[in-house]
């Protein structure tokens, strides 16, 4: 086990290496100079030219490339193009707010999806059943930013009981208790489009499980529903779930573009936003390999877990 | 007995004890956040990120807007050509070309050293330095010793027209006499002054990325940079020293948000007031609801922005017979009416109503089809070539105004077709001609020299003009020096460009004025001025 995680730890350096390069090219051929954001009704044709230079803009692609990677290496992110200011530090202020809402949307998702999944199964066709995957529909089908929006005018402005955005009362960033009511709208949002997700996974999951033969010699064994529901039927189940997990996993970096905009939470997803409308490069580069990154280890994780969970899946040396 | 069989027969209790959770939550942290608002911290919403707090390079408005709170110019301007002493107690000049200014004593920068008219002529000489990444260079150039881009020769450290006569005075020299307004306005007002014992240890060529620019510590203003969480938000606090009298508020917070959430900020209570002018639109849409609002101060006021519709000037077919026919075409009031809801102006040039050389004698062309086919058939267009017309997304009604414009078009035979790009690509197709027609907005500058706009080589010369006449009559007004005789020419030059038509002017739109009731101070009609008087802004309890 340990060589194959290892093994797919180094095939994922040359893919880095192609996804950066690909980036690159990609982020440069959009058309649009970053310099073109500097250019102010005072400014002079030389000024700008002096920006250009600035930004390392009057090298060629390659010359930049080879500097943008030389420096990644050393651990040097570049400047942002639009304030200057270290992208390190930049990213280190976004992940943080994007890793407690993802974080905590996912963790309320699952929690709330897989008992209500295997509810559903195990009452199939039932009204409470029907009631689980109506409200699934519902959720899959109802747009976050329309969900965020609604959510917002009732609780928010009309009856004033959340903040309309933001991730704390500025000023306050201490009081515990104004940040859970920051966190509660966007989670809300996220947590149902997740959840529904996963909800259908599960009960599809636990339905195939409940129809298999050692559930029946397990019942007719005289074991509990409890025994049966998590020896026998929740452990077989975790295959499809742990799927879903790892494509949701690499999400919490990228973040929710949508819902970190309306909830105006400062968080990577609004930061892409950002860069992408002002062609910020080095913003942008460091996303995409970020992002990369997390995609590569999801799948690692995802992988890993399936022989932990079922022995019966082996990776060869 | 499983844990289903429990939950479904104790189904009443379950439920119940799930509610009474949920209620207490909601009621008991619902109050928490409101005790919150106080009245010695400020909460301003804005629509743009600054980019950095560089006091000599803002590409974008909110940068300008946002290093007003740390620096202070040499002269406020509470209205258009009203100067007031800020660092500056007074301006003068008896021959409008050597002009005496002395700087308040009592100034001193936040680390307690006195701010003196060594730091005015290092700020000068660093703008005119061709090395220093800067957007302040065409506010000097009026000054002699620099060239016509407001840059010093190379190998030349100082700016010959600007001589310290003592900690105090300082004196500068214009190339020719000049309009003293022109003067006050540039050097007096747009010049943030920077402090020559921090700034002297940058090196000229990296200023941009240095702390002094990205995190300044040694300010002037009347509140100190605290922190910024990049397009989130800026905390400043008050410079309890500050010369002009103590900031009555303690903190203040600009945070950044789209239009949308400027509304629900401002009706919740999250924010107290919105910057304005270009950099925090209220939508229109949401206007009246705000009026509603008895907590609230709202105003439209005319702003220094307009809309334009850009034929490519540099190509021979789009003459002006066609450029005319093409702003007739264009039902502009339908846009103002159903779009803009009335909040906004048609405007004739790019001169818009708040301008002080605005000439109202000057009108716009009027709507009129049968007048535009007359025209496109004297240009000699061949009307069976598509044009196609570049939108840029982000604005909606601007969006929106494209498919009426479209329309109005095709009614006199111009077969259009739309094409949105987002804003970098269309302004990377402008600058280099590479388009037929844009829709475009300018903000625009409060002094009315617009040379930037029409001169060939001017870096906002989207439109690609090439017209001798208006170079030469633009040129010439912006170094004029009696007031009169400028406003004079620049209703010449109103008079000429809405006979050329170099650009269609859609309209100007309004900037909203919103802010909560209990706020004393806050945003002036006169938006480039409104900060004069921040360190006397309060919040009363309500």
């Amino acid at each position: 086990m340990g060589v194959y995680v290892l093994r797919r730890l180094v095939i994922s350096i040359p893919v880095l290496f192609l996804i950066s390069v690909g980036a690159f090219i990609l982020v440069h051929l959009t058309p649009g100079d970053p310099a073109d954001m500097y250019i102010t009704p005072d400014m002079t044709q030389a000024d700008i030219e002096l920006t250009r230079i600035s930004l390392g803009l009057d090298k060629s692609w390659v010359i930049q490339y080879f500097e943008w990677i030389k420096n990644f290496f050393s651990g040097n992110l570049g400047f942002s193009f639009t304030n200057r200011q270290p992208v390190g530090e930049i990213i280190m202020q976004r992940l943080n707010p994007t890793l407690i809402l993802m974080g905590v949307s996912l963790v309320v998702a699952y929690l709330s999806a897989i008992p209500l999944g295997i509810i559903s199964a195990l009452k199939k066709n039932s009204v409470l059943d029907r009631f689980i995957i109506g409200w699934t529909f519902f959720n899959v089908s109802f747009p976050p930013f329309f969900l965020g929006l609604a959510l917002i005018y009732v609780l928010a402005v009309q009856l004033g009981l959340f903040p309309t955005g933001g991730m704390v009362r500025l000023g306050q960033e201490n009081d515990i208790a104004s940040r859970i009511m920051h966190l509660t709208l966007p989670v809300i949002v996220m947590a149902s489009q997740f959840s529904a997700n996963m909800i259908r996974y599960v009960r599809a999951s636990v339905l195939d499980v409940l129809e298999q033969n050692y559930i029946r010699t397990a019942v007719s064994k005289g074991l509990t529903e409890w025994q049966i529901l998590f020896s026998h039927v929740f452990r077989n189940s975790l295959i499809p779930i742990v799927t879903v997990i790892g494509t949701d996993l690499p999400k919490i970096i990228g973040g929710a573009v949508i819902t970190e905009q309306i909830f105006q939470w400062p968080g990577i997803g609004s930061l892409t936003v950002a860069a992408i409308n002002s062609r910020d490069y080095p913003i942008l580069m460091t996303i995409v390999i970020l992002s990369a990154i997390a995609v590569l280890c999801a799948n690692l994780l995802v992988d890993v877990l399936y022989a932990v969970i079922d022995p019966r899946i082996r990776y060869e040396k | 007995m499983g844990l289903l069989s429990w939950m479904r027969s104790k189904k009443l209790l379950v439920v119940g004890a799930a509610l009474m959770v949920g209620v207490s939550l909601l009621s008991g942290c619902g109050k928490g956040d409101k005790k919150t608002a106080n009245t010695d911290t400020l909460y301003i919403g804005m629509a743009n990120a600054p980019e950095f707090f560089n006091p000599i390079l803002h590409p974008g408005i909110a940068g300008k807007f946002a290093v007003r709170f740390m620096y202070d110019t040499l002269l406020g301007q509470p209205e258009p050509n009203k100067f007031v002493p800020k660092l500056a107690d007074s301006f003068e000049t008896k021959d409008n070309q050597n002009f005496t200014v002395k700087l308040n004593p009592k100034a001193k920068w936040t680390d307690g050293k006195p701010i003196t008219a060594d730091d005015v002529a290092f700020t000068l000489n660093l703008i005119a330095n061709p090395k220093v990444e800067n957007s302040k260079r065409s506010y000097i150039k009026m000054l002699e010793g620099v060239d016509a881009n407001g840059k010093l020769a190379e190998g030349v450290k100082t700016i010959s027209g600007v001589v310290v006569k003592d900690a105090h005075t300082i004196t500068f020299k214009t190339k020719t006499p000049i309009d003293p307004n022109y003067v006050k306005g540039f050097l007096g007002f747009e010049i943030y002054i920077v402090p020559k014992h921090v700034w002297e240890k940058i090196d000229p060529a990296n200023v941009t990325s240095s702390e002094a620019a990205t995190k300044p510590s040694v300010t002037s203003g009347p509140f100190k940079f605290v922190t910024y969480k990049t397009n989130d938000h800026v905390e400043y606090a008050a410079n309890d020293d500050y010369y002009l009298g103590k900031p009555k508020l303690k903190k203040i917070f600009i945070r950044i948000m789209n239009g949308t959430n400027l509304v629900t900020e401002l009706k919740s209570g999250g924010i107290q007031m919105v910057a304005g002018g270009g950099i925090g639109i209220v939508p229109v849409k949401d206007l009246a609801m705000l009026q509603q609002d008895k907590n609230l101060y709202v105003k439209a006021a005319p702003a220094f922005i307009g809309q334009y519709l850009d034929v490519n000037n540099s190509n021979p077919e789009f003459n002006v017979k066609f450029r005319q026919a093409v702003t007739t075409a264009i039902n502009r009031q339908q846009i103002v009416d159903q779009l803009y809801k009335g909040a906004a102006r048609l405007v004739p040039t790019i001169y818009v109503p708040a301008s002080s050389v605005y000439d109202k004698t000057v009108t716009p062309l009027p709507y009129d089809t049968e007048k535009a086919k007359k025209l496109l058939a004297e240009s000699g267009f061949d009307t069976s070539k598509e044009i196609v017309l570049n939108v840029p997304l982000g604005n909606v009604l601007r969006e929106q105004s494209a498919d009426l414009i479209q329309q109005d078009l095709k009614a006199i035979g111009l077969n259009v077709k739309q094409e949105k790009v987002d804003f970098p690509t269309l302004l990377a197709k402008a600058r280099k001609g590479d388009y037929q027609m844009i829709l475009i907005g300018y903000g625009l500058l409060v002094d009315p020299d617009y040379s930037n706009y029409f001169v060939p080589g001017g870096s906002n010369n989207y439109a690609h003009t090439n017209d001798p006449k208006v170079t030469d009559m633009m040129l010439k007004a912006a170094t004029m020096t009696n007031p009169d005789e400028r406003k004079a020419a620049y209703s010449e030059i109103q008079k000429y460009m809405k006979e050329q038509q170099f650009i269609t002017s859609l309209y100007s739109p309004d900037f909203i004025i919103a802010q909560s009731k209990n706020l004393k101070g806050g945003i002036k009609e006169f938006w480039d001025g409104s900060l004069v008087d921040l360190h006397e802004w309060s919040l009363e309890s309500k």
